[in-house]
Order: C-alpha cells, then structure tokens, then sequence
C-alpha cells in the first residue's frame, strides 16, 4: 500500500498555484495520473521518488515511511526504493544494454531477475551492444527493464512512451502489462494518451490545477455520456473489416469476441486496439438456455 | 449510430419501465427505457438528452402510414444514396436534423428511391435509446 499527501506551490505557465492531493494505493495496481501540462503530475512523481520536497504531508510504502513534514522524515531519494522511467531514457551510452542493467544492481542483489527481464524485454540479442545503436522503442524497454530489476517498492512512469510511434506504443503496454503482473509491481503512471490509460490503468486522477478532480476506474472516469441501454459491455477492438458499405467491428469483451456492424462515419473515429462501450437495447437480445438447467 | 438531441416533455412510468417523449425541433421522438424518474434523474421533463438509434433499424416508407405499429416516423428527404453491391446508405434530411438509414440494395429498387423524394423513416420504440451528460 502507498499512502501519498502532499501540500506544495506549484509555479507553471499558467501562474502560480498549488498541489493539494491524497490518495492511497493498493499493492499490485497501476494508477494513471491525468491532467494538463502544470498540473502537478510530475511534482507527485518526484515527491514520492524524493527528488522535490513537498511542504508537508506524507509518502509511506509498504508501512515504511519515506517522508513525513510531521515526524520530521525524509528519507534521501536514493533509500527509497523507486523505479523510474522518463521520456527521454537517460541511459549511459557508454556502457552496454546488460552493464546499464548491472549498474542499477547494488552488491549482493540477485542476477536472476536481470536475465529474466532481458529475456521478458526481448533484449537477449541486443544486451551486449551500447544504446546508441538502439531504437527508441529498445531504448525504453531498456530503461523500464532497469528500472524494475532491484523490484522497487513503486514503479514511476513519466509519459514514458510518448515519443514512441503508435505500433512501438502499442507493444510497449504490452511490456509494461507483463513485467506489472509478473512482478506485481506497485505502478504510478503519467499519461496524456487515453487508449493507453484504459489498456493500463487500475484506477485514474485527474488533476487541475494541482487539485484531484476525478477518481475512479478509467471507464467510470472518462465516460461522460450515459446511455440508457442496458446491454453493455466494454472491450478493446480486435479488428475492423469492410463489409459491402458498412464496417464489421470486433470487439473482444473478455473471452468473447462480440462483432458489430458500424458505418463508415463510425469507423473513422475507431482503430484497433481501442477501448470501447458496445451498448444496445434490453429489448434487442434474445436469450437462448444452454444445456439441459 | 443516429443522435439528434432534444429536450424530454412527457414520461409514463409503470413499474421498472418508462415511455419516454422528447421533442427535437418539430419531430417528437418515443423511447421506451428500463429506467424510472426515481431511479434516473436524468428522467425529467424539460432535461435535454439525446435520442439514438442505429442506422440499420430504420425502416422507409414512401407514403405515410397510417396503420402501423411503429410509433417513430419522421418525415424526411433523400440527400444522398451510396450503394453497395448488398446494402446501401441512404441519406435523409428531416428539418435541420440528418438522419441515416442503411437497408438492403433490393429494398431501395422495389421501393424506386431516389434523391429529392420525399418519405418517412420509422424507428420502433424499443430500438430508440437516450443519453445524456451528468
């Protein structure tokens, strides 16, 4: 569990204001922060990771207390076990995929999960050449990989992927989805991109101006428009196939693959790999037993 | 999916179910929902909300009918038809709303639909939903 409260000015372009946030998180989930630029969203990340001083509140991880303006506690950044990633992947150039890892290790950490990431990462064939050579995509599987392989308390995203292109985007959720649940790692991520927040996200804040506006599941959160059909079920499109005028949608809604039809016009505003509600009438579907009940 | 946004004028609540009446411009659309006022707020008269339902369930007819079971029926102009080698897409104009439909290939020929003509869409009540903005 994470406990986080932090009171701190924030000076961005839009002028002066202030953070005011607290939440808790459970072990094992991934929280999206979301808000425009200034917010606060990357002052919460450095308060937790101890890089900025908030002027009071608390971080505590796993019963450990990391910063507390009461108790008069601050544990220096590099006691607090954080892992971060960055944009830009901050990676030493001069020493290979596998020594940026090592580097991270301290004396006696266990090697295994060093090679379990590079293996889960897709960076066995690379691990010996330095990041020059590296694509961007690579560049950042190294970075998250190093950023995981002493098992920090909390994992720390920054908008790790948004110089990435869509395709590379895409795969690197994946990655992120993998070493989260294998590691059941404690994940707070900044994120503009709304596909990627509902690929991602156990739970979502909004911030504005330094205040949480919204919280909850991302679905809760960013669907505005209720409808009042009682057939609904969210999933991600698996494929869009023209048919005669008309688009045959697929949308995977937990083991099923549901299909429904959507007009040109429609489709212009969907693309693969998106979340979406897929919604009709009580009225519609037939029921049909199954088996001898 | 057709929206066109109005404001609702008239609920009947019985049990766990509620026709509902929503005027946009000069068309009155009839919904019939398994929510009530006391359990969905947005079920007020006066609250603006928008009426939706799929291009695929709307039915033209080229005269008006008179004795039919479907309560929506919109008198509309064709803009516009694509056609496709199965179905075709046709285009409707109803006051200052557009309005979709999407029927069979061989409908549209027996029916003589053309861009111009005048007809009616009609929308069973159960295929018309509301949705509306907290």
């Amino acid at each position: 569990m994470i406990k986080f409260k932090a009171h701190k000015k924030l000076s961005s372009s839009t002028g002066p204001s202030q953070l005011d946030v607290a939440f808790e998180l459970e072990q094992g989930k991934l929280l999206t922060i979301y808000g425009s630029s200034g917010a606060g969203k990357t002052t919460i990340l450095r308060i937790i990771a101890g890089l900025t001083r908030a002027e009071s509140g608390y971080v505590e991880a796993n019963n450990e207390a990391w910063f507390n303006s009461a108790k008069n506690i601050n544990l220096p950044a590099a006691k607090r076990s954080v892992g971060l990633v960055f944009q830009d992947f901050a990676l030493f150039p001069n020493l290979t995929i596998r020594e940026n890892l090592e580097f991270a290790l301290q004396k006696g950490d266990d090697k295994k999960l060093l090679d379990e990431l590079l293996e889960l990462m897709e960076l066995q064939q690379l691990q010996h050449m330095k990041p020059g050579i590296l694509s961007g995509g690579q560049k950042q599987r190294v970075a998250l990989a190093r950023a995981i392989v002493r098992k920090p308390a909390i994992l720390l995203l920054d908008e790790p992927l948004s110089a990435l292109d869509d395709a590379m985007r895409y795969k690197l959720q994946d990655m992120i989805i993998k070493v989260h649940r294998n590691y059941k790692l404690t994940t707070i991520l900044v994120s503009h991109h709304l596909p990627e927040i509902y690929r991602l996200s156990d739970e979502v804040i909004c911030l504005e101006k330094g205040l949480i506006q919204k919280q909850g599941k991302p679905s809760v959160v960013f669907t505005e428009q209720k409808i009042s059909g009682k057939f609904k079920v969210t999933g991600e499109i698996i494929e869009i196939i023209p048919a005669d005028i008309v688009f045959i949608v697929s949308v995977l809604c937990a083991n099923e693959i549901i299909k429904v039809v959507a007009t040109a016009s429609e489709v212009k505003e969907l693309r693969t790999g998106q979340k979406v509600m897929v919604a009709s009438k009580a009225f519609n579907p037939v029921i049909i037993k199954l088996g001898d009940s | 999916m057709n929206t066109i946004p109005g404001k609702i004028f008239h609920i009947i609540t019985e049990d766990n179910i509620s026709l509902v009446k929503v005027k946009a411009g000069d068309i009155i659309f009839t919904s019939i929902v398994l929510d009530t006022p006391g359990t969905s707020p947005y079920l007020s008269n006066g609250n603006s909300v928008s009426v939706n339902f799929k291009e695929t369930e709307v039915i033209i007819a080229k005269t008006w009918p008179l004795e039919i079971s479907v309560q929506n029926r919109v008198q509309c102009v064709i803009k516009n038809i694509t056609h496709g080698k199965i179905l075709c897409q046709v285009d409707l104009v109803a006051g200052e709303f557009n309005i979709q439909s999407v029927i069979t290939n061989n409908a549209c020929q027996q029916l003589n639909l053309n861009a111009g003509d005048k007809v009616v869409a009609l929308i069973k009540t159960n295929e018309v939903s509301l949705s509306y903005n907290d």
